[in-house]
């Protein structure tokens, strides 16, 4: 019975330790942000955005700053964060100037001193690459992603979940193949479903970008994304790469890139993008699915990406950065028709949120050497006191 | 009529033979050295297809789930497939091989089973049917660990009391060196049938299966060869053909102790966490660690290449030192360390993996001998068939959940899993030791110390009145201390865990070598 309680007993200490630990780990992901979304932010009945343009603004509210997301599909598609320190700040677009031909400061974001971080992640290009042999690959001329026709991002604009799809395809396309971006905005930290089911806190969104149906142009073809990144002088910016031995959520991958921003003189990351380097090629994949994905390492570019949002909001003095995501899937001509590759990334303010081991994890460890060692320890001194016990009553006889 | 001549025939034959005996060249005399060093090369190569093929789908398995369109948990079900027959096997090989088929036809049955088994699953990934690859391991299970038995009873039979000790390492080591090969190999023939067919697919497979599968050709040949010089040793010798002797009684399970019981729940929480993982090793050490597939396979194989060497070694010390809960428990913990440090840190795998290599040696050595201490010698079969087939239930059962787990969780909670059911093998280890204490079982006494108690107890036998003074006196201590084993018994054991040379009839822990399967 005493050793029942005991078990009791101690299984009750691991589990509040397990608790404690759980709650230690979690606790900087406990901070949440009122999210709204909004379609074309400041736009007034009368006037209309021509066709393949749209913008969607999602406000997060914190408790004394809000994160701005700027969703935009003139020319190139471009995600937009601005992080500022006012709960009150808002963005204005001139849509008239925003739609002309020089929409130069026509988007802004009020007031101009709250504003603590700002950057941009265009989409700009879709590469493919013909895969020779043994003679490395050439590549193919490249899909011009501001030359798209863009899908208007109202109909897939999911306000409740804080999430919309952008479609665009190229005019060379087959009729149903497309690239499509889904942007999601989150309140609070989690992870989605699908794969790679990547950890997002309150400060970061999500960007899935969806391959389907392309019809390679040879018969071993890669596919790779460019992107630009846009952000204030002063920034310093890196691609680190980090192993990570928890592979619970992302099955076979243990590797997690970042796309870091940080100041000249401080390590403190100010603004990230993140991803692991695996694309899949079913929509509900399994770790045969799985396809490796490599980048290259960022490069300086001397001009600004050709996206309407960019050239409206930043300045002469910013910085453009790109680099490229090659998926690694070599297509087979059996297949073409099935073709689809998904990649996930995030984008956000602050330091990534990094991994941690699950509560299952912790427990079953826990409870697996816990439970022996217990056993040890109650055994023994169960065996002590019964020889003990045993030498009081009866002396051994030798038996020789 | 017929019968008549022939054993006409026979009886001149040996006639003849007795009169030509002298002068038989020493490669054909059975009782010469050197006819049986024949033998013992035919008998090693005997399992070597079995063991060959069986880590097949570990050696190929980027190729097989690429090929068949697999998840792994379906990959995995291959081997859940060998070992479902063998949960029954386990108890009716040695009937069969007794009293039904004998141990040359059975042997040459089994040896077909294998062929046979190779082959459908060979052809199945030729016609691209998944099934039919599953319907193989199945009819390759049934003859698989049979044939072990029947290698063994062989051994027994023409080695006894001569060299069956260095026989038995001898076939381990050659099981081993079949596992190794196999490991390393088969990639390269997959990759040559590539190159000479063109393209890769399920017919590639199933050709470099095919080929695996003529190993299994080679030992069913290996056992025609056996039943002939067997035959006619028995024509010459005038000898019995051999028997395993084994006895199943199921109702013996009933008596079995709880010493023994926390030996089978050992036995299922360590294997567990060793085949299934070698089964998925490879693709764990090129995703995890970045290995090209080649340093990979080597590193898969690193159990079993140690494990060849090791055995005798690892075996010879803990004969001489006796304790052996203690190693046991030594190996089960070296073996939850070495997950974990596969399961929580990027450390160099080999570091790891040559750790789960030496342990899993020791653990055999050191596991399977304690059987026969703690159950009575006409229960022995029954507890060592028990025990394998539990063995193979956890296999099969827990390859499908690994397959399953990676699936849906990934590699790390997969080891996590290992690791649970390692931790299971220490509790179990844990109580088996406090069991032992409590009861004052002999598991976990030195050599000396069992030297000394078998010393008394054959001391007190030779003076049978202090013997009855000492059994009364037993009788009346309410703790008795002694198990009521005859001298006979504990002397026979005590001598041959040293090792020491006795008529086989005396020596019980040859059965228990006998027992054991090579593959485990």
């Amino acid at each position: 019975m005493a050793a029942i309680k005991h078990y009791y007993f101690i299984y009750f200490t691991l589990s509040q330790v397990v608790c404690c630990v759980n709650g230690f780990m979690w606790n900087g992901d406990t901070f949440r942000r009122k999210v709204s979304l909004e379609m074309n932010p400041g736009l007034t009945p009368p006037s209309v955005v021509p066709p393949g343009v749209s913008m969607l603004h999602a406000r997060a509210l914190g408790h004394n700053d809000t994160l701005h997301f700027l969703f935009c599909s003139g020319g190139a598609p471009a995600l937009l964060l601005i992080h500022t320190h006012s709960t009150e700040s808002v963005v204005e677009v001139n849509w008239d100037r925003f739609i002309s031909a020089d929409p130069t400061g026509s988007v802004k974001v009020a007031p101009e001193s709250s504003v603590q971080y700002r950057g941009a992640l265009v989409f700009t290009r879709l590469w493919e690459y013909d895969e020779l042999n043994s003679t490395g690959q050439s590549v193919l001329s490249p899909y011009e992603l501001q030359e798209f026709e863009w899908d208007d991002m109202n109909k897939t604009t999911d306000y409740t979940h804080h999430a919309a799809e952008l479609c665009g395809r190229h005019h060379s396309f087959s009729s149903n193949a497309s690239l499509c971006l889904h942007f999601s905005a989150y309140e609070s930290s989690g992870r989605v479903e699908a794969w790679p089911r990547l950890l997002h806190n309150a400060n970061s969104s999500q960007l899935r970008v969806l391959l389907r149906n392309m019809t390679p142009r040879t018969n071993q073809s890669h596919f790779g994304l460019e992107l630009q990144t846009v952000s204030e002088a002063g920034l310093q910016t890196r691609v680190d790469v980090h192993r990570s031995i928890d592979d619970e959520y992302t099955p076979s991958i243990f590797q997690v890139s970042e796309w870091v921003w940080s100041h000249d003189n401080s390590s403190s990351v100010v603004g990230f993008s993140q991803w692991k380097p695996v694309v899949y090629q079913k929509i509900q994949p399994a770790i045969e699915d799985a396809a490796p994905c490599s980048h290259s390492e960022p490069v300086d570019l001397p001009q600004a990406p050709p996206s309407r949002i960019i050239l409206a909001y930043f300045t002469q003095s910013s910085l453009t950065h790109g680099l490229n995501v090659t998926f690694n899937v070599t297509s087979e001509p059996a297949k073409n028709s099935t073709q689809y590759l998904s990649w996930t990334m995030l984008a956000g303010i602050g330091t990534p949120p990094s991994e941690f081991f699950s509560s299952l994890v912790i427990a079953i460890m826990a409870v697996g050497l816990g439970t022996p060692l217990l056993l040890l320890l109650v055994g023994g001194v169960f065996i002590c006191i019964h020889k003990r016990n045993q030498d009081t009553f009866s002396q051994y006889e030798s038996i020789n | 009529m017929a019968g008549r001549e022939e054993t006409q025939g026979l009886l001149d034959e040996n006639g003849h033979d007795a009169g030509n005996r002298r002068r038989m060249s020493p490669f054909c005399d059975p009782n010469h050295l050197l006819h049986r060093i024949v033998v013992l090369v035919f008998m090693c190569f005997l399992g070597f297809g079995s063991y060959f093929c069986y880590d097949n789908p570990a050696a190929l398995q980027k190729q097989v789930i690429q090929d068949m369109q697999l998840n792994t948990s379906k990959f995995m079900q291959l081997y859940a497939w060998y070992s479902w027959p063998n949960v029954f096997l386990c108890f009716l090989g040695g009937f069969l091989l007794d009293r039904v088929f004998g141990i040359r036809m059975g042997t040459v049955i089994f040896a077909l089973f294998v062929c046979i088994g190779q082959v459908i699953f060979a052809m199945g990934a030729l016609v691209n049917h998944f099934w039919l690859m599953e319907l193989g391991r199945f009819v390759f299970g049934i003859g698989g660990e049979s044939l072990a038995v029947a290698q063994n009873t062989y051994a027994v039979n023409w080695f006894k009391g001569k060299e069956l000790n260095l026989v038995f390492g001898l076939q381990l080591s050659m099981a081993r060196v079949g596992s190794t090969v196999n490991m390393n190999i088969m990639s390269w023939v997959y990759d040559q049938m590539t190159n000479l067919l063109g393209h890769t697919g399920p017919f590639t497979l199933g050709v470099a299966l095919m080929i695996a599968a003529s190993t299994c050709v080679f030992s069913l040949i290996c056992a025609l060869l056996l039943a002939y010089f067997d035959k006619r040793a028995e024509r010459i010798l005038k000898k019995e053909q051999g028997k395993t002797g084994e006895v199943i009684k199921l109702k013996d399970v009933k008596d079995f102790p709880f010493q023994l019981w926390m030996i089978f729940i050992i036995c299922v929480g360590y294997y567990v966490a060793i085949f299934p993982f070698i089964g998925l090793g490879q693709v764990f050490f090129i995703e995890k660690f970045n290995f090209t597939p080649t340093q990979a396979r080597a590193i898969n194989s690193i159990v079993y290449i140690i494990s060849a060497p090791a055995s005798p070694v690892l075996g010879f010390m803990v004969d001489k030192t006796g304790k052996n809960i203690t190693w046991v428990l030594c190996a089960v913990v070296t073996t939850l360390i070495a997950h974990m440090m596969l399961a929580f840190t990027f450390w160099n795998p080999w570091f790891a993996m040559v750790l789960l290599g030496l342990s899993y040696s020791l653990l055999a050595c050191a596991l399977w001998p304690m059987v026969a201490f703690v159950v009575p010698e006409h229960q022995l079969g029954t507890a060592y068939g028990f025990m394998q087939s539990i063995q193979n239930l956890g296999l099969a059962l827990i390859s499908m959940a690994a397959g399953a787990i990676l699936d849906s969780k990934g590699y790390l909670f997969l080891e996590v899993f290992f690791c649970a059911c390692i931790c299971l093998a220490v509790i179990a280890v844990v109580m088996l030791y406090f069991a032992d204490l409590v009861r004052c079982g002999e598991l976990n006494l030195s050599a000396s110390a069992r030297a000394k108690l078998q010393k008394s107890l054959s001391a007190e036998s030779e003076v049978p009145q202090r013997l009855q003074i000492l059994k009364k006196k037993q009788q009346q201590e309410q703790h008795a201390h002694i198990k009521p084993l005859s001298a006979f018994v504990l002397r026979n054991r005590y001598l041959s865990r040293l090792g020491a040379q006795l008529p086989d009839h005396y020596n019980i822990h040859l059965s228990s070598l006998a027992y054991r399967s090579l593959l485990r």
